[in-house]
């Protein structure tokens, strides 16, 4: 058995508050430049959903001392490469770039964090509100089966907690944002103390500390973050069964399920990882066994949302073989759910190889080993996650999976989300 | 803290020098080629096996063929049924992935090494022996009729799907999806898939491709799963690639209460040979191959049409489509056509700055590292040099390649390979909205098309 390859790193923390991670590894000539702001479409206060996600665009529309559109123009013409996310629980920005040019994601990162309302205009406003009218069209309602996320969240998360809402938004409140709100979130969200900064990849560790200093040393902190709207605790099971049908122009019917489960950074947590794997990852999983390979269904997804606030939730779902009934597709999918609670070692055995596998893959990449130890760091202040994660995976037995569902996976906490094609 | 002048973007540090990992080539007895190639520290391999099996070696009565054929051989062997070749499989680390191009077919799986040959093993097994188990056949076929069927109601496979019916003449296999219609899979049999994977994969016309911690054991371990294999292949033939038309058509594909029309616009392309590839891939990217080229901060930047726009030349074996393609609401759908056909025009008449071509060659040689970051990454490469034939040494000298192209250049291929008066501008959205402003912008004829025509 060869050694499991560890990933390194330094941490400190600037006198503004800033968290950084240097992971240095100088095998290639490249380096990933990473920020996780710890604020996400959970934040939203009402009549404003969307508007993390609407922020993030504008991020990349210059700030004083980078003129528009020259943020994605200085990287691309060096051959980086770069993109920002947005999700529940944060926002993130990563460039990756030739190492060599690390000071220039420094510079641009540094830059929109201090410098960004200086070049904010209602016209880059309203031209980045129709491009992300048009992603909402394009994601969402364009697609078949387009806001599933939107039905879940309102299904399985009460109308006053934070996940209630979708990341995108509704159209109205998007049309809502003004440049003020602009400014107010900026100010609240944007602070250097609300954030994690990590370089990965080729770079002189002795001196990242006193660069990282330079660009962003002088940027004063903010406030303390105000806390979440509405409310945020949960019972631990929804207490109840919740449907939904859906007629919808889709050619073939679909089944989601969903379960309310500990939320992310909950020692039982790891245990909904490795069931979903056990469920609906691989040609060997539960569902593809009985429903795919029995042809009721063309293709089966489990994923555990790693979200941290009150619950998490883990969703399944699969679309049906031309002439199926989706009542008999369903009770398929949670007979097959069920069979959770009688799980065998073998089934436990090949999802933890193939988590452990996958993390080999993945961390590859120094652009997801970046993504990775923000992450951690913002999350649970516990950059080394990335390398202990794995062992709390291991040690989930079977026994673990069969009382984590009999304990979660019961009809008194789930969601289920038909859709069915409209009649015409 | 030391004070500089924020304003003035940061010099680079002294570049560090990147070279494309080495290539190295053995021929098995039987004439299997293996490329194998050392990447970075993680203790795991990427191992594809690739065959001259893609979806232009099925005729087009057969549309689907490849696919079904592929997608067959992992569901049973002599040894093993579809369920203990998954969890065989799947218990090392290893999830098996089946890719159908139109050039080729591939087999692939990245495991940890240690458990490499006996993932080897498994794939010659799946590769070299398998059962065509007849319900398999009919699960699968049915699965493909279900993919199809999804691929109508989805509009952005749609469009993609339709696109080449309208670039290409009927007698070309680019002009139909790759998945094939709902009428030729369903009319597929399982001797048709028996015979066409007797035709196709064979040692002369495949390759495996290992990449990463590959060591002797595992070298060893390929012949011993490999250099057995008898099969004989066929040679392929040429297939047709001429246009489906001379002039400029507008066609919509109506979709009734699509709140975006899915803008496919193009006509044929260049094969992966062309003479002309380094020129034209430097054009692609001013025109639409980045974020900043121009059809993007024209659509997305300027207008806010569209959440992105872009193109694309797909350099196949034989010529592929040149395709510009963008998503754009119902109201601008006719504003976006007449926006894209004037980028199309300004290069095709103007051509491009020297700074432009400067920051597109940069940006294509300055990502070729951050490209190469997986195993995964550079057995795609290993793949490309296969399928086209190209010396293993390309890449090394690919960055020149690019660097070499001038403005000039750009111009040229401009005027050469884009033709603007024979663009196929096909529109999947709603004929209500869209017809209209589409027939008042005067750019060619404008057809109507319904989804199952």
């Amino acid at each position: 058995m060869r050694e499991k390859p560890v990933i390194r790193f330094e941490r400190f923390v600037l006198d503004n508050g800033l968290r950084v991670i240097a992971a240095h590894d100088p095998a290639a000539p490249v380096v990933a430049v990473n920020l996780w702001y710890n604020v996400g479409s959970r934040n939203e206060r009402e009549g404003r959903t969307g508007f993390a996600h609407l922020f993030e665009h504008m991020m990349f529309q210059g700030s004083q001392h980078v003129p528009e559109n020259a943020h994605f123009a200085l990287i691309e013409k060096v051959g980086g490469s770069l993109n920002g996310s947005t999700w529940l629980d944060r926002t993130n920005y990563f460039e990756t770039l030739p190492s060599h040019h690390l000071e220039l994601g420094l510079w641009l990162e540094s830059d929109r964090l201090g410098w960004l309302l200086p070049a904010m205009t209602q016209e880059k406003l309203d031209n980045q509100r129709d491009v992300v009218k048009n992603e909402r069209r394009w994601r969402v309602d364009n697609q078949p089966y387009g806001d599933w996320d939107e039905q879940i969240q309102e299904m399985m998360y009460p109308p006053d907690h934070p996940y209630h809402h979708s990341v995108i938004g509704s159209m109205a409140d998007l049309d809502a944002a003004t440049l003020e709100d602009v400014e107010a979130f900026f100010r609240t969200y944007y602070t250097p103390n609300n954030a994690v900064l990590t370089v990965a990849g080729d770079f002189d560790p002795a001196a990242l500390p006193a660069l990282v200093d330079r660009y962003f040393g002088e940027i004063p902190p903010g406030p303390p973050i105000p806390p979440l709207p509405g409310r945020t605790q949960l019972d631990p099971l929804l207490g109840e069964e919740i449907r939904r049908v859906v007629e919808q122009d889709v050619a073939l019917p679909r089944v989601y399920t969903a379960y309310r489960i500990p939320p992310y950074g909950d020692s039982a947590f790891h245990a909904a990882a490795v069931a979903a794997h056990m469920l609906g990852e691989g040609k060997g999983s539960l569902l593809y066994r009985r429903l795919i390979r029995t042809g009721l269904a063309q293709d089966v997804v489990a994923y555990a949302f790693p979200i941290v606030v009150g619950a998490a939730i883990l969703v399944t779902w699969t679309t049906a073989m031309p002439g199926v009934d989706v009542n008999v597709l369903e009770t398929a999918l949670l007979d097959a759910i069920g069979e959770l609670r009688t799980a065998s070692d073998a089934d436990v055995t090949r999802a933890v190889r193939m988590l452990e596998a996958s993390r080999l893959r993945d961390l590859q990449r120094l652009d997801e080993r970046a993504d990775t130890l923000s992450m951690f760091t913002m999350l649970f202040d516990e950059p080394d996650r990335i390398n202990t994660e794995i062992e709390r995976i291991r040690a989930v037995t079977t026994k673990d999976i069969r009382s984590f569902a009999e304990r979660y996976f019961g009809e008194n906490n789930r969601g289920v989300l038909q859709y069915l094609p409209r009649p015409s | 803290m030391s004070t500089f002048d924020r304003a003035v973007a940061p010099a680079p540090a002294p570049i560090r020098e990147f070279r494309f990992p080495r290539i190295n080539r053995r021929t098995l007895d039987n004439g299997m080629t293996v490329l194998h190639a050392a990447h970075g520290s993680a203790p795991i391999v990427t191992i594809l096996f690739i065959a001259d099996a893609g979806a232009v070696r099925e005729g087009n009565t057969r549309a689907g063929l490849a696919e079904l054929t592929a997608n067959l051989l992992e569901t049973g062997t002599a040894d093993r049924d579809a369920q203990q070749i998954a969890v065989e499989l799947e218990t090392l680390g290893a999830q098996l992935e089946t890719t159908v191009g139109w050039d080729a077919a591939s087999l692939s799986l990245t495991v940890p090494t240690e458990h490499a040959p006996t993932a080897l093993a498994v794939l010659a097994d799946i590769v070299l022996r398998p059962a065509f188990i007849t319900s398999e056949f009919e699960r699968l076929r049915q699965e493909q009729v279900g993919q199809i069927i999804r691929r109508r109601q989805d509009p952005r496979l749609l469009a993609s799907d339709v696109a080449g019916r309208f670039f290409y003449t009927p007698a070309s296999p680019y002009a139909r999806p790759l998945i094939g219609t709902e009428q030729t899979v369903r009319s597929l049999g399982q001797h048709d898939v028996e015979a066409f994977y007797h035709e196709r994969y064979g040692p002369r016309t495949a390759a495996l491709l290992l990449v990463g911690d590959v060591d002797d054991a595992l070298l060893d371990a390929v012949n011993v799963a490999f250099g057995a294999w008898t099969a004989a292949a066929k040679p392929g033939h040429d297939v047709e690639t001429g246009p489906a038309a001379d002039r400029r058509i507008v066609h919509i594909v109506d979709r009734p209460g699509s709140v975006q029309s899915e803008l496919r616009i193009g006509h044929v392309g260049l094969a992966r040979h062309s003479p002309d590839y380094f020129p034209v891939t430097v054009m692609n990217a001013i025109l639409g191959g980045l974020f900043t080229s121009r059809l993007n901060l024209n659509l997305r930047e300027k207008h806010g049409f569209t959440y992105g726009a872009r193109s694309a030349f797909a350099f196949r074996r034989y010529p592929g489509p040149f395709l510009i393609q963008a998503a754009v609401a119902n109201d601008v759908t006719a504003r976006a056509v007449e926006e894209t056909l004037r980028e199309v025009h300004a290069l095709r008449d103007h051509g491009a700055t020297e700074d432009e071509v400067t920051a597109a060659r940069d940006f294509i040689t300055g990502i070729q590292p951050l490209e190469l970051q997986t195993t995964e990454q550079l057995a795609a490469r290993l793949a490309e040099i296969v399928t086209f034939g190209l010396p293993d040494d390309y890449f090394d000298h690919f960055r020149r390649g690019i660097n070499d192209v001038t403005p000039d250049d750009v111009r040229r291929v401009a005027r050469q390979h884009i033709h603007p008066d024979r663009l196929a501008v096909v529109v999947v959205g709603c004929a209500t909205d869209v017809e209209k402003p589409l027939r008042d912008l005067d750019i060619g004829p404008v057809e109507i098309h319904r989804i199952n025509d």
